[in-house]
């Protein structure tokens, strides 16, 4: 079946463009400007969310990839390999949007911020991820593999943020710190953005698994 | 059943030499390309000898840990030990902790040549050099040691350890070279032991990490 003939994801996809439409109109007009960063402050209704995003889906790789190995059953290694590709995307954009941010506000496209830095290592991870996956050979030990590679990089970004943030203590200008003092015109749009955000991916995700559950079930059937 | 396993795993080297010899011959031609590639004065050189020597003591671990399960590889020796009633997570332990001994050894060995073609005139303190070794081996070896383990099964398997061990092994690089600053300029011990906890954090989450999933990378 069609994914989008079910009325209910239909409704969904429909909400979350209005959604989108509203957000990126209220980012532009509704937002202030910040004062020394104005229009490259904007970008943090998009940057923040998105980095929210690539991480709550690299965490979704792992939930799944343990799942898929207690019970061996391939909806999770879907889950899992759905939530890695949207993850590595979502983080394909935070580091360009990061960038973009950081070139006028600290002077040079890349620092070495913690954040920004677990999210390039994680990047890498997954770009080994999936070589494993288009390269691996044997499909079902590649789909258990993945999935350790997916536990096994989750667990790693507290450590890599640690060493990060000590290895480069004077990097601590980063936005967020001072979230808490913005004022509601600022934290509205944001947390609406977030949320808008959140919902966007999940109905990406499942999406994905529907695809990928039809490419199986052809597989199985010889089309 | 751990013992059997380690002894195993020495007695293999022991007989053929194959791990120690790769990696310490790899170790020398890194050294070289390092002092012509760095040809500058050894002041500058002092600077970056902690990143250097973790650069080639990652190299050459990845060398290593290829050859210890390539030769697993061999008459499906992995698949006759993974069908023995054996817990699998103890011939994950028994993998790190021979990786470790290995690596250790050839740095022993790889040290006095590092610090004498780079000219570098270090006085350091014998044993807290030691304990950074150690460390810094338990660390790479114990990530080392999972991602091998499954990389050695699939297809491209030489190209597939080195790009999913070097990210994954980041904070320990971070850590160790951190560190080893620290030993080089001769700082207080507290100074830089922050740097050995996180090497420690890694290593312990790693080690339970390992031992619990590896029943899965063993499956057939």
């Amino acid at each position: 079946m069609r994914f989008f003939a079910d009325k209910k994801n239909s409704v969904w996809l429909g909400l979350v463009l209005l959604m989108l439409a509203i957000d990126m109109w209220v980012v532009v007009t509704y937002t202030p400007m910040v004062p020394d960063q104005h229009w490259a402050q904007k970008i943090f209704y998009v940057h923040v969310p998105v980095a929210w995003t690539a991480f709550l889906s690299y965490f979704v790789v792992m939930v799944a990839g343990i799942l898929f190995l207690i019970k061996k059953d391939y909806y999770w290694d879907r889950v899992g390999l759905a939530a890695a590709e949207l993850g590595t995307m979502y983080t394909t954009l935070v580091l360009i949007t990061g960038p973009i941010w950081a070139k006028p506000i600290w002077g040079k496209p890349w620092i070495w911020e913690p954040r920004l830095t677990t999210t390039l290592i994680l990047f890498l991870v997954y770009i080994g991820y999936f070589m494993l996956r288009e390269f691996g050979g044997h499909p079902e030990r590649v789909a258990r593999y993945a999935a350790i590679i997916g536990i096994v990089a989750f667990v790693d970004v507290p450590i890599i943020f640690l060493s990060v943030k000590f290895w480069s203590p004077e990097i601590q200008s980063h936005p967020q710190i001072e979230m808490v003092a913005q004022p509601h015109r600022i934290l509205i749009p944001f947390f609406y953005s977030l949320i808008t955000f959140t919902l966007l991916y999940i109905i990406m995700l499942r999406f994905r698994i529907h695809i990928l559950k039809l490419k199986h079930e052809e597989a199985e059937n010889g089309l | 059943m751990f013992w059997t396993l380690l002894k195993k795993e020495m007695q293999i080297e022991l007989r053929s030499k194959e791990i120690s010899v790769s990696m310490l011959a790899f170790g020398l031609t890194v050294i070289l390309t390092f002092a012509f590639a760095f040809n500058v004065s050894p002041i500058i050189f002092k600077t970056f000898a902690p990143g250097l020597f973790w650069i080639m003591i990652l190299f050459i671990a990845v060398l290593g840990l290829h050859r210890m399960y390539a030769y697993e590889k061999d008459f499906d020796a992995f698949s006759l030990m993974v069908s023995a009633p054996v817990d699998r997570g103890l011939i994950f332990l028994a993998k790190w902790v021979s990786g470790v001994v290995f690596l250790f050894i050839t740095e022993l060995l790889i040290v006095p040549p590092f610090l004498l073609f780079l000219q570098l005139n270090l006085v350091l303190n014998v044993y807290q050099g030691l304990l950074l070794l150690l460390m810094g081996n338990l660390g790479i070896m114990v990530i080392g040691s999972l991602v091998s383990g499954l990389a050695m099964r699939a297809k491209m398997s030489e190209v597939l350890l080195p790009i999913l061990l070097f990210p994954l092994v980041s904070p320990i690089i971070i850590a160790a070279t951190k560190a080893t600053v620290g030993l080089v300029n001769r700082s207080p011990f507290w100074q830089w032991q922050i740097w050995v906890l996180i090497m420690g954090t890694f290593i312990v989450i790693f080690a339970i990490v390992g031992y619990t999933i590896f029943d899965h990378i063993t499956e057939e």
